[in-house]
């Protein structure tokens, strides 16, 4: 069957990373996603690499990495936005769309006569969506947002790092664009919403999605610590304020991450560790015991981890039942049966590059399961196929688009 | 106008966050949420204290800011699923239900006859949505799940912390539960778009959401850059492929230079009265820049350490140059445009208090997010709910309560 959303049209005029994942989250589940582009150069993050997609025989193609993990699922039609043909071009594609992605900023589109006023007098029924750094409205909203910023001013930095008196302690941001990639998350969540309001009432809007505020709303518990005392949290590194051994060691060959939530599990880990006198040691008998001697205790077992493997950790601690976990290297990640088993790896053929890998949607659907058919778009490869089939354009109107620099 | 979501109806079994925070979504936008807990300690994150929220008179409750950050917007019932009363009543609400959400370990709802195939067979439109930590099939299926462990065992760690030759190297967790939150998030996608579904075919289904699924999902970036022949590797606060993308200090501290690309550069070395830098062979393109970066960081440290942060940030917005600061929570929620967005909502507590959260990021020109419920005490909406959804007499949830059934 398919997708849930195989019956909406998106047309997805963003780029870089934010709104084009919620176009690919849209386009995984079932619709069809329109992806409007700069004639020649495209999307911004066509051009992020090396590393660059690899063909058959190895050399490289002109499509990077970074693109091919937002862009999967889509169409993509070039059009010069700031010519006046373009821009009534696009007035049309809308008129037929549910839903449009935008993450201009603030202003850029309505300048083109292509703001959700002036499309909302074409079609009332569409749903907007302006992805922005920090909204569309307050004393910010015409500056630029950029992830790594926003991850900054946003706070995550303040409580990601080691702790500031240990080697090394500083903020750090997360190694992935997390702000970018959860806003493109509550931006999906909301044009869904929207097309359940639309169902009901028939009405589109506008929608207004920030890095800023979707940054600070996943700042959840660690948010809502703040919010009830007042006092900013401080940076733990991989330790736990309240439980210990609750962190990553070192083990001969890697890391291995050890979470005894309670005094039971630090008994069954000390018979696995070969080292039961520190269970009964009256200095780390209880979980209280061990955060008060925290220096002591976490000295005592880094010496231990040091003998083994982390494999060999990960299997003996895994037959007692303590909970534990690899930090692995997204080579390793791969290799865990469990990925295997779930299939994360995914192929797709790929018009220059052949076959390519990407990973599956986390989404499973009993009626409706998630189908990657479509891989990331070359540039304006679908250009004449939407003009002719959504706009009924003739191939002499084309070459004429095409040669007035419209398309 | 209510929110978008206005008439659906939850049933919510999950516990702690990445289900709850699926669920606060929906909440938000305007679905009727009944959240069931274990009579007496309910949730699980309830405990996880201090801080908890104090009452007016200053004196800790028995409601932490952990759960307060995943369930306001929700009516609390206080069931135990492990009667078989419990389980009647739990079906029963199940047909007046749009929406399923446990995050029970796999096999965990089954023991209970609570698993999807008996609840769809009573009610073929409901959406029955499972979160677990690897999946509802594979080898690791029935094991439980931790966010720590999937930051650790999905690569992210592996990408996050300073550079391995600098001093502190190694890998960091990111400072929230991000694995948590990103499967809480693709559920209440999921569950969004069969409701579509719902609405064309009639149809429910069966949805599994996993933290592992998640977690390689949101790393889709690092991977894509993997499988085309770069291992990633951790950089600490520096772009392993742009510069200069990093944190420098300032007069009063550090702050972070974000300058995407050429033009930008150009830009930034005229503002800050180096303009022959960008044509300096060293510096002239990124791939130079990347080469020399050392030189590129000296270099600039030595211009930005001459004015505050603030001065900076402005020197550089005009020249079209992202900057800005790395602030705590304290100074995170002062920002003016925290201040404008309406960061911080605070919704009447039963307990006589206000208590304090993060707005919605999702923001609607017609159906606004409404903030109706502060997170519910446990079983705070049991009798509302038996009574206004089951018809259920006095006389039997007096009944159930005795025989520690339900509590009120």
């Amino acid at each position: 069957m398919a997708g849930p959303l195989s019956h909406i049209r998106v047309l997805d005029l963003s780029r870089v990373l934010a709104a084009p994942w919620t176009g690919q989250n849209l386009a995984d589940l079932g619709a069809e996603v329109i992806k409007i582009e700069r004639p020649q150069k495209g999307d911004d993050s066509r051009a992020f690499g090396p590393p660059w997609l690899k063909d058959a025989s190895g050399a490289e193609t002109g499509e990077s990495a970074y693109f091919a993990c937002a862009n999967r699922g889509k169409k993509s039609v070039t059009i010069n936005l700031s010519s006046p043909e373009g821009q009534r071009i696009v007035r049309e594609l809308a008129a037929q769309s549910d839903v449009l992605l935008e993450n201009y900023k603030f202003g850029d589109l309505a300048r083109y006569g292509l703001g959700y006023e002036d499309l909302k007098k074409v079609n009332p029924r569409l749903i907007y969506c302006s992805v922005t750094g920090f909204g569309q409205t307050g004393p910010y909203r015409d500056r630029p947002g950029y992830d790594f910023m926003i991850q900054g001013m946003g706070g995550l930095m303040s409580i990601t790092g080691e702790r500031d008196e240990l080697p090394g302690g500083g903020p750090q941001k997360a190694g992935i664009p997390i702000a970018d990639i959860m806003t493109g998350m509550y931006a999906t969540i909301a044009v869904c919403a929207a097309l359940a309001h639309r169902a009901e009432t028939g009405a589109g809007q506008h929608l207004d999605l920030a890095l800023l505020d979707s940054q600070v709303a996943v700042l959840a518990n660690q948010g809502a610590n703040y919010l009830a005392t007042g006092v900013a949290p401080p940076r733990l590194g991989n330790a736990h304020p309240n439980i210990v051994p609750y962190q990553t060691f070192k083990t001969a060959d890697g890391d291995v991450i050890l979470a005894c939530g309670n005094d039971n599990l630090f008994r069954k880990f000390c018979d696995v560790g070969s080292c039961q006198h520190l269970a009964t040691d009256p200095r780390f008998a209880t979980n209280g015991k061990r955060v008060e001697n925290r220096a002591e205790l976490t000295a005592l077992l880094n010496e231990i981890f040091l003998r083994r493997s982390t494999r060999d950790w990960v299997a003996a601690l895994e037959a007692a039942g303590v909970p534990n976990g690899p930090i692995n290297s997204l080579e390793q990640v791969f290799q865990e049966p469990q990925a295997v088993a779930r299939g994360l790896r995914i192929e797709m053929q790929h018009p220059l590059a052949g076959s390519i890998s990407l990973i599956r949607s986390p989404m499973r659907f009993s009626e409706t399961p998630i189908e990657h058919t479509v891989p990331p778009p070359l540039l304006g490869q679908h250009t004449e196929e939407i003009l002719r089939s959504m706009l009924g354009r003739s191939d002499e109107d084309i070459a004429k688009l095409r040669s007035d620099g419209a398309i | 106008m209510p929110g978008p979501l206005h008439g659906v109806r939850v049933l919510d079994l999950s516990r702690v966050l990445a289900g709850p925070w699926c669920v606060q979504n929906l909440g938000d936008l305007g679905a009727d949420v009944i959240k069931v807990e274990r009579p007496g300690a309910g949730d699980d994150s309830r405990q996880w204290g201090p801080p908890f929220l104090k009452d007016a008179q200053g004196r800790d409750t028995s409601e932490s800011a952990y759960y307060l950050s995943a369930n306001r917007n929700k009516r609390s019932v206080a069931i135990d699923v492990s009667t078989p009363d419990g389980q009647a009543l739990i079906r029963r609400l199940a047909e007046h239900s749009d929406i399923f959400i446990e995050n029970y370990k796999v096999g965990g709802m089954a023991k209970f006859g609570l698993d999807a195939g008996p609840i769809r067979l009573h009610n073929p439109r409901i959406i029955y949505c499972s979160i677990t930590g690897f999946g509802q099939d594979g080898p690791f299926a029935e094991r439980p799940g931790y966010d720590y462990l999937f930051q650790g065992l999905g690569g992210l760690m592996s990408v996050t912390g300073e550079r391995d030759d600098r001093p502190g190297g190694g890998p960091q967790r990111v400072g929230v539960p991000i694995v948590d939150l990103f499967t809480g998030m693709y559920a209440t996608i999921a569950i969004l778009a069969a409701l579509h579904h719902r609405d064309l075919t009639g149809d429910g289904q069966t949805i599994d959401v996993s933290l592992f699924d998640a977690v390689m999902a949101l790393s889709s970036g690092q991977l894509s850059h993997y499988w085309c022949g770069l291992t990633p590797k951790r950089t600490g606060n520096a772009s392993y492929a742009i510069a200069p993308y990093g944190v420098y200090p300032c007069a009063d501290g550090q702050m972070i230079v974000a300058s995407a690309n050429q033009s930008q550069f150009v830009a930034l070395c005229k503002v800050i009265g180096k303009p022959e830098w960008s044509s300096d062979p060293r510096f002239v393109n990124n791939a130079a820049r990347m080469s020399n970066y050392d030189a590129l960081y000296e270099s600039l440290s030595s211009v930005f350490r001459s004015k505050t942060r603030v001065e900076w940030e402005a020197i550089l917005f005009k020249a079209g140059v992202p900057a800005g600061p790395i602030n705590d929570y304290a100074q995170a929620v002062a920002h003016p445009q925290a201040a404008h967005r309406g960061t911080r909502v605070e919704l009447e507590h039963t307990l006589g208090v206000r208590a304090p959260g993060v707005a919605s990021p999702m923001r609607f020109s017609t159906t606004p997010v409404e903030y109706r419920r502060a997170p519910p005490v446990c079983g705070q909406h049991t009798r509302e709910v038996l009574s206004e959804l089951l018809a259920m007499p006095d006389a039997e949830i007096a009944r159930l309560e005795a025989d520690k059934v339900i509590a009120t």
